[in-house]
């Protein structure tokens, strides 16, 4: 798929330039600098030869079979060319021209019309306003970038030419190599997912990064990312994350989900491994794609100073990973050889005085150890510690076995040759020891991703029929909440045990009502108009006598009409207290890339203030709910502290898919939550004490 | 014994404002006076009696010494209304006729204020002008001056009231009306026999709002100064415009409170700055630390509410047109404002009592 873009037969160069220093000139400098084996034309109506060689006046006239189009004309012209193209059978095209969509109305005008020659023509397109495709193996550099980046087996796509170029100048700095190189630009035809599937396809690609600034459809990224990740790390920085968020929707759930934690739980659904900065974007690839995968959390660190071994057990704390106590047999072996001031405990410090022997020593017992799974060796530049032969030593040990060591030489100057040489022997070298530990963090958590058993789904009986005929009236009165015996009605048909309730309208219904449900009882407002009851006191709980409800009926409705004057009181709903149990918070959100969220978190009034929830996107594995209870930081709340009896986690778990169920059954649902749901003890279950929908699109 | 009522031909027009003004000149000049609320819409309890709130607010101004239980002996609460929805309730006016004859046994004038129109209360059989020919008072109407066509309003009440109608009182007339009504529609009124008692312009204090009340109506959360919630907002202003623009915009006008999105710490500094009344923050979005510091320092309440700013606007533009009089600042200037604005002499005339000179 895709192929003739990274290994086309020919290239030609439309808009190709005499002038050093144009685009049109520096890519057919680059196609032809780094080694392209096959056939160049240059394309230009006004030149006769560039660089030693002949120029045709247009794609027309090129004599031989073209494989890619390489196209840097003025944007008015694109459209005109990619239609050329079409006609000699082209079926790629890249094209660095800039001044389309980017450039505001005019320019989008000319993408779309762009976009539709292309379709007609039969060519796809990377770009326009991008960088050019780069593949070190099939030595193509259709770029204009300053460089062409070693062989390797890291893939890159990215919709940011800039961030292109400052990758790709790291990368020749430190020697970094690349399989492919890839600007998406304006992504007008050929999408990330493309990308992500051809890098997939592609033998001399291990390991795919990319940086994302947001996806076109949601649902299919997620799709082919869960693909791909099973096979190949799929390592990406998404930005344009932080929250914008203003606008108020109509309940928690709504406020809490950003475009950010769909994206997050995008990714965790599908395998993708997130970066959250450029930084470690590149510490990340550089693991995976010269290390082999630990097979469990277990790590070992060795150093030669106490306070770097200190900062990295810290950062292990902070991650998945788990610093192992060390064999006694191991132990042992590391005393007879290190100086006895040193520790022989995991962190290892081997001292300041350590040589490079030392360091092949230490390594070579401390991976002996079965238990454990990835080493992090530190190193401190001392006037006494020769690196370099310590880089030597340590690439030896690596290239024998297969777990995963990762270094940290610390500092800059003294370490650059070092770092150098760890890299040509593909092992990874970072500036800090948290860098290193963050990279072996995310290849042990991948590791637990690939050997994850296939997603399992719950079956839930069919009840959308039954409650069809509900939703139909809503939209058909063009309302877009359901009331509160519409939602009583809902919860009830797919399973939700529900406080009994009974309507009053005055306080003579409000007192015998209370006393069928029986004492004590939570009074709450009836109102059309009203969909936070405690915000304006709307709500009473635990009223234990004839005259508390009596008092609260007076109350409730004289608060309400004072406040809000125009309201209409239906009346009060006497409900039963359920006594005991935890509130957690359920929803379903809608996000408009991704679709339907479920979201998990604790309840109560402080669900806005301690934004303690998770989201996973629909359909809800089981998998996905037991994760996303468990993600929360409240959740040891929910396992019982100090004694207390844990609540029905299972409960709450088979609440989530059976949302994430109603949430696929009725696609116009654009907010949904139980708030709070009451999770009793263990083997007790659930109750929705409250619960608002709202509904709206088609 | 001498019974006025004050009554509108719409709700919020200043009955209030009007009955607490004169009550009070009343008792200045000599006279023992009562105040009766027939019927109550803003249920309070009192010592557990059912009450108005307005009432009960009146009768503490004026100092009276009544039995609460017979100021105000029907009051509308969710309870009276739903029945009287349902079944048809009897007796009311009895009990208001009854309440009102113990009230004044020791009296020279009853004021009697009345709620919504004249013609609100018919659900529960005991509408304004039911109550006026029952308790057989003079009736003096008071008028929110928002257009000509309050003129048809008060030409209909003066018909319906026919001898119990003593003139009207013009409030709220804002600047942009005031020479319109002074050419045009005092002579007509007066050309059609309608007395004008008073007329009241339009007074930003008393149009104010305390930011406790607004905070109370928009169901929000106060973040600080809970010392300053007395102080007085006259106007609303969004903060929606770049920050440079701000300042200036905030400084223009004078007590006002800026509504604008929690996330925007940019307004809220110039909103502060510029010394607003309170900061009014949208969308359930916390302020940083650094703002809630800063508006302490310079005492200006931040309130939170979860409603958008739109939402909000809205809300107070609503807010405007049923203010009530509770705050002592407001109280003690719209007294002020009716002893002023009110043509006593000719009250007293309409009412037939001789103020012996």
């Amino acid at each position: 798929m895709l192929n003739n873009f990274f290994n086309p037969k020919s290239i030609a160069v439309i808009g190709a330039s005499r002038t050093p220093g144009k685009i049109g000139y520096d890519i057919l400098k680059n196609i032809i600098q780094y080694g392209y084996k096959g056939a160049v034309y240059p394309v230009n109506p006004e030149a006769q030869e560039i660089l030693g060689l002949k120029v045709y006046p247009s794609t027309l006239d090129v004599p031989g079979e073209i494989g890619l189009a390489v196209v840097a004309v003025p944007p008015q012209k694109v459209s005109e060319v990619i239609g050329q193209c079409g006609d000699r059978g082209i079926d790629a095209a890249v094209i660095i021209t800039a001044g389309f969509r980017e450039s505001g109305s005019e320019g989008t005008k000319l993408e779309n019309e762009l976009v539709k020659r292309a379709k007609e023509s039969g060519v796809r397109i990377i770009g326009p306003n991008c960088l050019g495709v780069i593949d070190t193996h099939s030595r193509v550099n259709a770029s204009f970038a300053a460089g062409m980046p070693n062989k390797g087996s890291i893939g890159f796509f990215s919709q940011s030419g800039a961030l292109c170029i400052a990758v790709l100048d790291r990368a020749l700095a430190e020697d970094i190599g690349f399989s492919k190189f890839i600007s998406m630009g304006n992504k007008a035809d050929i999408s990330d997912t493309d990308i992500m599937l051809a890098l997939a396809e592609d033998d001399n690609t291990k390991v795919i990064l990319g940086y994302i600034e947001g996806v076109n459809d949601g649902r299919r990224f997620m799709e082919v990312a869960s693909q791909i990740s099973k096979k190949k790390p799929l390592i990406i920085l998404k930005s344009g994350i932080t929250s914008s968020g203003a606008k108020a929707a109509s309940s928690h759930t709504g406020a809490l989900a950003g475009r950010e934690a769909a994206f997050d739980a995008a990714f965790k659904q599908s395998g993708v491994i997130r970066a959250h900065s450029v930084g470690e974007l590149f510490n990340y690839a550089l693991a995976f794609a010269n290390q082999p995968l630990p097979e469990g959390p277990n790590v070992a660190i060795i150093t030669n100073s106490g306070g770097p071994g200190i900062i990295a057990a810290d950062a292990c704390e902070r991650s998945d990973l788990q610093l192992v106590p060390l064999h006694k047999e191991t132990v042992d072996e590391l005393r007879t050889f290190l100086p006895p001031v040193a520790s022989f405990y995991n962190p290892v410090d081997i001292l300041g005085d350590a040589t490079a022997e030392r360091y092949e020593k230490a390594l070579y017992t401390v991976v002996q150890d079965e238990k454990v799974n990835g080493v992090i060796v530190l190193l401190t530049p001392t006037a006494v510690v020769n690196v370099e032969g310590t880089a030597k030593a340590i690439a030896n040990i690596a290239n024998l076995i297969d777990r995963p060591i990762l270094t940290s030489f610390m500092g800059r100057k003294s370490v650059e040759s070092s770092s150098k040489i760890l890299m040509k022997y593909n092992v990874p070298n970072y500036s800090y020891p948290e860098e290193a530990v963050s990279s072996l963090n995310a290849m042990c958590r991948y590791q637990v991703w690939i050997n994850r058993p296939d997603k399992t789904y719950a079956r839930l009986d069919d009840l959308k029929e039954k409650v069809l005929h509900i939703f139909e009236k809503v939209r058909e009165e063009k309302r877009e909440r359901l009331s509160e015996p519409e939602v009583y009605e809902v919860l009830k048909t797919y399973g939700f045990l529900q406080p009994k309730s009974l309507w009053a309208r005055t306080s003579e219904e409000a007192v015998a009502a209370a006393k069928r449900i029986g004492y004590p009882v939570v009074m709450k407002i009836i109102s059309p108009q009203i969909v936070h009851k405690s915000d304006i006191g709307g709500i009473k709980i635990n009223l234990n006598s004839k005259k508390e409800v009596g008092d609260a009926f007076f109350d409730i409705t004289t608060r309400v009409k004072d406040i809000m004057p125009t309201a209409t009181i239906y009346g009060v709903m006497i409900q039963e207290m359920i006594l005991g149990g935890k509130e957690v918070i359920i929803g379903i959100t809608k996000d408009a890339q991704f679709g339907h969220m479920i979201m998990f978190g604790l309840g109560g009034i402080y669900v806005e203030v301690l934004k303690d929830t998770s989201f996973r996107i629909v359909p809800l594995s089981h998998e996905d709910a037991r994760e996303m209870i468990r993600e929360t930081k409240t959740f040891p709340i929910l396992r019982g502290v100090r004694g207390e009896t844990e609540a029905d986690i299972a409960a709450i778990k088979k609440s989530l898919l059976i949302l994430s169920q109603m949430a696929l059954d009725f696609p116009q649902i654009i907010e949904a939550e139980i708030n709070p749901l009451l999770v009793k003890k263990r083997g007790e279950g659930v109750v929705a004490i409250d619960a608002r929908f709202t509904i709206g699109g088609d | 014994m001498i019974s006025l009522y004050v009554g509108s031909t719409s709700g919020y027009s200043g009955k209030s404002l009007v009955s607490t003004g004169v009550g009070h000149k009343f008792k200045k000049d000599g006279f023992r006076v009562g105040y009766f609320k027939p019927v109550g819409i803003l249920p309070i309890k009192v010592e557990n009696i059912l009450m108005d709130k307005d009432a009960w607010f009146i009768y503490r101004v004026l100092e009276l010494k009544d039995p609460i239980a017979e100021i105000c002996p029907v009051v509308l609460t969710q309870e009276l209304t739903v029945k009287a929805y349902l079944k048809d309730i009897k007796g009311l006016l009895g009990r208001i006729k009854r309440s009102f004859q113990r009230l004044s046994e020791d009296k020279d004038i009853m004021i009697i204020g009345g709620y919504g129109s004249i013609y609100s209360g018919s659900v529960s059989g005991i509408s304004g002008l039911k109550v006026i020919r029952r308790l057989n008072a003079k009736a003096v109407i008071v008028v929110k001056y928002e257009g000509e066509f309050c003129v048809d309003y008060i030409l209909q009440a003066k018909k319906d009231l026919n001898d119990h109608f003593i003139g009207v009182i013009l409030n709220k007339v804002t600047h942009e009306y005031k020479q319109g009504v002074e050419d045009y529609i005092i002579p007509f009124l007066k050309r059609k026999g309608v007395d004008i008692i008073g007329i009241l312009p339009h007074d930003s204090i008393v149009g104010s709002i305390t930011v406790e009340e607004l905070n109370e109506m928009l169901g929000g959360k106060v973040l600080c100064c809970h010392d300053r919630l007395n102080n007085l907002v006259e106007h609303f202003l969004i903060g929606a415009m770049q920050v440079d623009k701000a300042t200036e915009y905030f400084k223009r006008t004078k007590n006002n409170a800026v509504i604008v999105g929690g996330d925007r710490a940019d307004i809220h500094l110039s909103a502060i700055e510029s010394g607003t009344e309170c900061l009014v923050l949208t969308g359930e979005l916390y302020p940083s630390e650094i703002i809630i510091a800063r508006a302490e320092q310079r005492d200006i309440p931040i309130i939170v509410v979860r409603d958008d700013t739109y939402t909000v606007a809205k809300k107070v533009e609503r807010l405007s047109v049923r203010l009530r009089l509770r705050d002592k600042t407001k109280v003690a200037h719209g007294m002020d404002l009716v002893m002023e604005n009110v043509n006593f002499p000719l009250l007293y005339k309409k009412l037939g009592i001789n103020i012996g000179q």
